[in-house]
């Protein structure tokens, strides 16, 4: 399967090439470049050079060097500036499809039999489920699953409807029979039409965007594109006014060597690969299972001031162990475990199977052990918040060796033995576990066991109590355990500036305790969903942009309004609604992810930015010295950089250019950074992308000077 | 390069300003926060007279429309009453000399420069104007325009404020501007130079007998109240054609300092006093601006003082070299104009300086004005670098949206606009050669430097009463209308939209720290000034690399 999956691929990488080399051919029509003002009036400055080289007289005096190879070199190298930037949408486009495709593929979708009349042979063709359209017909064999309701056309089959209508018994279908998407063919084979066209899922809704070429720009990119046409129009005037000296004064410059300047001091790098950091900003998003909404749901993530995360499942892993058998009463701890052994054996939650984990581990294993076999099991109960057993008679068990074995595949390991001799019959013992609260009603605390009760939960546990025939002999102390990883991730949210708050339906000693574990200052104890509503519109009313995740139709109002909400995959319908992402693999913990992508997009944008500005110091001293050469040669001093009098404007038009495939790596991945306070990622930052940009040029103009000069003698 | 005493000069001079500014701020907050105030008892009788008499609501705020629209038919009201003033200055009163009116494209230039804060002067004082004319058109403007320029600047201060819900009323902020720092700052200023030797009489021209017995004519006039106000309000209009360079303006070394310490106080001050308004918590915020005006400032010194040895021919030998390029530093740094030396005498190098001050605007700049710059040069980093903190940009916790981007990238775009074209349309049209600008380098930076002026409300120029025509006077009067209100309107816009606005507790880019501050000079550095490069280039800079050490020829 593997292999003829890399098979299948091979043709298509290469076809994703031939593509996305067309699409940025195709795209260097004017027309599609009129939303990329930058790059349409670098390609307008290339018919104008294009223009000075078929007729240099009509250019006259601004053709006064009247040298043709050069103005096909400059419109030569204008072109190519062009092609880079269509080459990175491109690129990006290309990047975005994959991750969309590979989205889409973790769909869970049903693979069904579609029947096409070819001729006179039917054949059978795997479509999705998604696929299918009202009228298509699909063969289903024993054990398909139905992929859409459909009606029989021919057969006779058994299914299994369970999944779908609770009725466990199987069905008999025939001609003119409706069957049920979901349900299961358990006997024979049939041929049916498809009566419905398939929903288009919300998820797939959110995936085409992505792939949608005309992407509705953010209102950072928007503002972003302000600045670049803001700076054209300076440069536009500069440009102009010193072509119109040129003529007035005399000075005998060359129409090409200012549209050269005039192009170099274009921001063309960022101009060029705005969108392409936009859009490789989703898909590394996307490449890590989540969807959004829109681009600005990325960009508002980056701006989270606080984190509200929930508890269970997002800081904790969502199941309380037990730790520590605690007695009170003049109990002894032995006493306390055996109870809890007991009370616990048909328990089958996570807490219930640590509970019997933790007393088999330290050895205390009841003797009334063989009478769980013929006992009444108290199921917890929403009533009285309590479980347990009633002992009754005698049997035997034979226990496995280790603790581990004991707690095998999420089940307890009752097998039944005879040869455990040494175990000896009981009468009738009732065990009971609850809160302490609910126990009361069973066994009345005393000022102790409230003690005992109260001190485990200031130290971050749970206090669960352990009753004994009407007696409370103690407690069991359950503690939450932190989800691996979670402790570090808080640490970086915290040092990026970003306040997590923990939402948790705990006590407050408990959840303060566990705030404390984890790192975190502010909690909500005694939360209900409903009540994360609150915490996000009080943040907000204090202008603060609030990132949540929610899984529950209850967490709808919230996050619908908070600033990013993240919803689980695996939750209500409503609540993936609301939200404006949605996390496919479930995992809480991502926001933390998503708020540093977030974070990444707008910087790689802005890096990119303040590069691309900073570069245009070179550009002028490569530049301007030549400008006004022939009436002005004592300017040549300005040449601090010692470029070749007829090369310069080439080396600062070769590497305005060149700088933007050497960046598109740079735009597609993002500019990486450790979560640091954002001062300190400022700092960085600046020092890379501003400062770096002002001595890059420097440097790469000179050295492609030298290339030439060599190339050239 | 300059020695160690004069360093010193400067460090104490521009220290001693800085301190002074930092004093007054306070005193100067109040008077718009409407803080309580010993002069008080004084002087709200008068201001409520004066409200009542023009029919002002003090308590009305009002939107940055109805506040700049105040501001703006106020001056034009001024100007037309000084138009006529000077029009008909030969049939009015205080006209000892005899002078007639003043012709009406001279008379458009003179009161739209003036009451711009400009002061560009297509004319000599001594010999055109009257008494009459130069305190009331002249003086009188100079008042009320450094007034405006002070409120346009509060105004945009309270747009930045959390919890303001207007820009306040312009009527009221003129009148204190007025009553509370003007007037009385001047009067004060006007007592100092009256000692240190600057004439204020009526009494016309003087006949003196010489120590060797000849008898002379000397002019004399209301002089240290025009110095006071001229300085302090950063107008930079002389009474006399040759401005701080001819004695009676600029008597000794000390009134010179005295004068410099006077152009920098009230642009300075109204640093801190941003700082003051925004409050404790965010009272730092100050500190960008002043840190980059004055490294900006530093930078255009520096670049000034290389040459100081070589003196030009015609350079003032009363101050020396050093006092004459510190002077022009200064004087283009916060837009006075006022020139204590020809610009004719001056090395490439101290032209250069002064383009660069009249260039960015905000060295500090202008009073108020300069303030508004610097404030659109911090949203121009903010926005550009502040990404790169992985936050969308903020300023003083605000977000920066794209239209505050986009009034600010205008209001950026309009200095380069009104400076290139006109002075490509001067030697398009010929104008430039009429008055004998020389096509070359030198004429180049002359005509570049005439428009620079008039764009960022300088004043200072090479021409002066011989660009007396119509093209200059009216081409000018057009810059010198653009250049002032079209930023101040765009900007106000913008400050107006910022009201209300959310306001994230959280700090993200930290605008107050040094970090920041170095990045906009730096960002300043490469949008300002290296648009102009290529101009500079054929100008100053090719001046410089022809040898030619002073602009004699």
């Amino acid at each position: 399967m593997a292999s003829g999956e890399r098979q299948a691929d091979e043709p298509g990488r290469s076809q994703a090439w031939a593509r996305v080399l067309w699409d940025s051919v195709a795209r260097l029509s004017p027309l599609s470049l009129v939303s990329n003002p930058v790059m349409f009036i670098v390609e307008l400055m290339f018919f104008v050079v294009v223009a000075m080289a078929v007729d240099p007289a009509a250019f006259s005096p601004l053709s006064s060097t009247a040298d043709v190879t050069f103005y096909v070199e400059v419109a030569a190298i204008l072109l190519v500036t062009v092609w880079f930037s269509t080459l990175s949408d491109a690129l990006a486009e290309q990047q975005a499809r994959n991750t969309a495709s590979s989205l889409r593929r973790l769909e869970s979708e049903v693979l069904s039999k579609k029947l096409v009349r070819e001729d006179w042979t039917e054949k059978v063709v795997p479509t999705p489920s998604s696929a299918l359209r009202r009228g298509d017909v699909v063969r289903l064999d024993k054990g398909d699953l139905v992929p859409i309701d459909a009606e029989v056309l021919e057969g006779i089959a058994m299914l299994d409807e369970s999944l779908v209508t609770g009725e466990s018994a199987p069905v008999r279908k025939a001609p003119g029979d409706v069957l049920i998407g979901g349900s299961t063919v358990v006997s024979d084979t049939m041929v049916a039409r498809v009566t419905v066209d398939p929903e288009e899922s919300y998820i797939n809704k959110m995936i085409k965007m992505v792939e949608a070429a005309k992407r509705p720009k953010t209102p950072n990119e928007q503002a972003v594109t302000v600045v670049l046409i803001g700076l054209t129009a300076i440069f536009t005037i500069v440009i102009a006014s010193l072509a119109g000296l040129s003529v007035v004064l005399g000075l005998g410059g060359d129409l090409s060597v200012m549209i050269a300047l005039y192009v170099c001091l274009l921001p063309t790098t960022i101009g060029a690969l705005l969108p392409a950091i936009g859009l490789s900003g989703m898909s590394r998003l996307y490449r890590r299972k989540v969807v959004a909404k829109s681009g600005k749901a990325i960009e508002a993530a980056g701006d989270a001031d606080v984190i509200l995360l929930d508890k269970t499942g997002t800081i904790t892993v969502g199941n309380r162990q037990a730790v520590e058998f605690v007695p009170v009463g003049g109990h002894t701890a032995r006493e306390v475990g055996e109870a809890a052994f007991l009370s616990s054996w048909y328990d089958d939650t996570a807490e219930g199977r640590s509970v019997v984990r933790l007393a088999y581990e330290k050895g205390l294993i009841p003797k009334e052990l063989n009478s769980l076999s013929k006992s009444k099991v108290y199921e917890f109960s929403a009533t009285t918040r309590t479980s347990g057993v009633l002992l009754a008679s005698t049997g035997s068990f034979a226990l496995p060796k280790s603790g581990k074995e004991m707690d095998k595949g999420g089940r307890i390991s009752r097998k039944h033995a005879d040869s455990v001799a040494d175990l000896v019959p009981s009468g009738d013992v009732e065990v009971i576990k609850g809160a302490p609260d609910a126990v009361k009603a069973i066994a009345p605390s005393t000022e102790e066991s409230d003690g005992v009760a109260e001190s485990i939960s200031l130290e971050g546990g749970t206090p669960m109590a352990v009753v004994r025939d009407g007696r409370l002999l103690g407690f069991i102390r359950l503690k939450d355990t932190l989800k691996p990883g979670i402790k570090e991730k808080i640490v970086a949210v915290k040092t990026m500036g970003i306040r997590p708050v923990m939402i948790t339906g705990d006590q407050p000693l408990t959840a303060k305790s566990i705030a404390k574990e984890v790192g975190i200052d502010e909690y909500v104890p005694q939360a209900k969903p409903a009540d994360k509503y609150g915490v996000v519109q009080s943040e907000q009313a204090q202008s603060r942009i609030v990132a949540m995740i929610g899984d529950g139709t209850n967490d709808a109002p919230a996050l619908a309004v908070a600033d990013i909400g993240l919803a689980m995959n695996s939750g209500t319908e409503p609540a993936k609604e609301a939200a404006n992402m949605v996390d496919l693999e479930s995992n809480p913990a991502k926001v933390i992810e998503v708020v540093m992508l977030g974070k990444q997009l707008l910087m790689t944008r802005g890096a990119v930015t303040a590069f691309s500005i900073a570069n245009d110091v070179a550009k002028y001293f490569a530049i301007v010295p030549v400008l006004f050469a022939s009436a002005y040669p004592a300017l040549e001093r300005l040449n601090i950089l010692g470029l070749g009098l007829h090369t310069a404007v080439l080396s600062a038009l070769i590497f305005n250019a060149v700088i933007i495939p050497l960046l598109i790596p740079l735009a597609m991945r993002g500019v990486s950074f450790k979560p640091a306070d954002t001062m300190t990622l400022f700092l960085r930052n600046t020092l890379i992308y501003g400062a770096g940009g002002v001595v890059a040029p420097f440097v790469g103009i000179k050295a492609i000077d030298v290339l030439i000069s060599l190339v050239h003698p | 390069m300059i020695t160690i005493l004069d360093a010193a000069y400067v460090v104490a001079i521009l220290g001693g300003s800085i301190l002074a500014a930092k004093a007054i701020a306070p005193y100067i907050a109040k008077i718009y926060t409407h803080g309580p105030s010993r002069l008080d008892r004084f002087l709200d009788p008068v201001e409520n007279g004066v409200y009542r008499l023009i029919g002002v609501d003090v308590h009305r705020g009002m939107g940055w429309k109805e506040y700049f629209l105040s501001g703006l038919l106020v001056n034009l009201v001024q100007m037309a009453i000084a138009f006529v003033i000077l029009t008909f200055q030969g049939e009015l009163p205080l006209n000892p000399q005899g002078f007639s009116g003043v012709r009406w494209d001279l008379a458009l230039n003179t009161v739209i420069s003036i009451g711009t804060n400009t002061n560009l002067q297509h004319y000599n004082g001594e010999t055109t104007l009257s008494y009459l004319s130069q305190m009331s058109a002249i003086q009188f403007l100079q008042f009320t325009s450094a007034a405006t320029g002070i409120c346009m600047g509060v105004a945009m201060i309270r747009c930045l404020l959390a919890g303001s819900k207007d820009l306040g009323n312009f009527y009221v902020d003129f009148v204190r501007s007025l009553t509370r720092l003007l007037i009385p700052f001047c009067l004060v200023a006007a007592v100092v130079l009256v000692a240190l030797g600057v004439p204020q009489s009526l009494n016309g021209y003087q006949t003196i007998s010489t120590v060797t017995g000849a008898s002379q004519m000397i002019l004399i006039g209301p002089i240290a109240s025009l110095v006071s106000i001229m300085q302090l309000g950063t107008n930079g209009g002389g009474y006399f054609g040759a401005n701080s360079a001819y004695p009676f303006q600029n008597p000794s070394p000390v009134s010179d300092v005295f004068e410099i310490c006077l152009m920098l106080l009230l642009p300075t001050a109204l640093i801190f006093v941003f700082g003051e308004m925004l409050g404790p918590e965010k009272k730092r915020e100050y500190r960008p601006i002043l840190v980059a005006a004055y490294s900006l400032f530093a930078i255009d010194l520096a670049i000034g003082f290389i040459p100081t040895t070589t003196l030009g021919p015609g350079m003032e030998t009363r101050f020396g070299g050093f006092f004459s390029a510190f002077w022009t530093v200064v004087t283009t740094a916060v837009t006075t104009g006022s020139v204590n030396a020809s610009l004719y005498a001056m090395h490439p190098f101290v032209i250069l300086a002064a383009f660069m001050g009249m260039l960015i605007q905000a060295t500090p700049g202008g009073k108020g004005v300069g303030l508004m710059y610097m404030i659109m040069f911090i949203i121009i980093t903010v926005f550009v670098v502040g990404l790169m903190s992985g936050r969308t940009p903020e300023y003083l916790g605000m977000k920066i949206t794209a239209r505050d981007v986009k009034l600010v990238m205008v209001a950026f775009l309009i200095h380069p606009l009104v400076i290139l074209v006109p002075t490509l349309v001067a030697f398009a049209s010929g104008a430039a050669a009429q008055i004998g600008v020389s096509m070359n380098a030198s004429g180049f930076t002359q005509v570049l430097y005439e428009f620079t002026s008039a764009a960022s409300n300088n004043g200072s120029d090479f021409f002066g009463a011989s660009a007396n025509t119509p093209f200059w006077n009216i081409s000018t009067a057009i810059v010198i209308f653009v250049g002032r209100y079209a930023p101040i309107a765009i900007l106000l816009a913008m400050g107006g939209s910022m009201i209300g606005r959310k306001r994230s507790p959280e700090v993200g880019l930290k605008t107050d720290s040094l970090l920041f501050s170095g990045v906009l000079v730096a960002s300043i550095l490469i949008l300002v000034v290296l648009t102009f490069f290529p101009f500079l280039a054929v100008g100053p800079i090719l001046q410089y690399l022809h040898g030619q050490a002073n602009f004699l020829g």
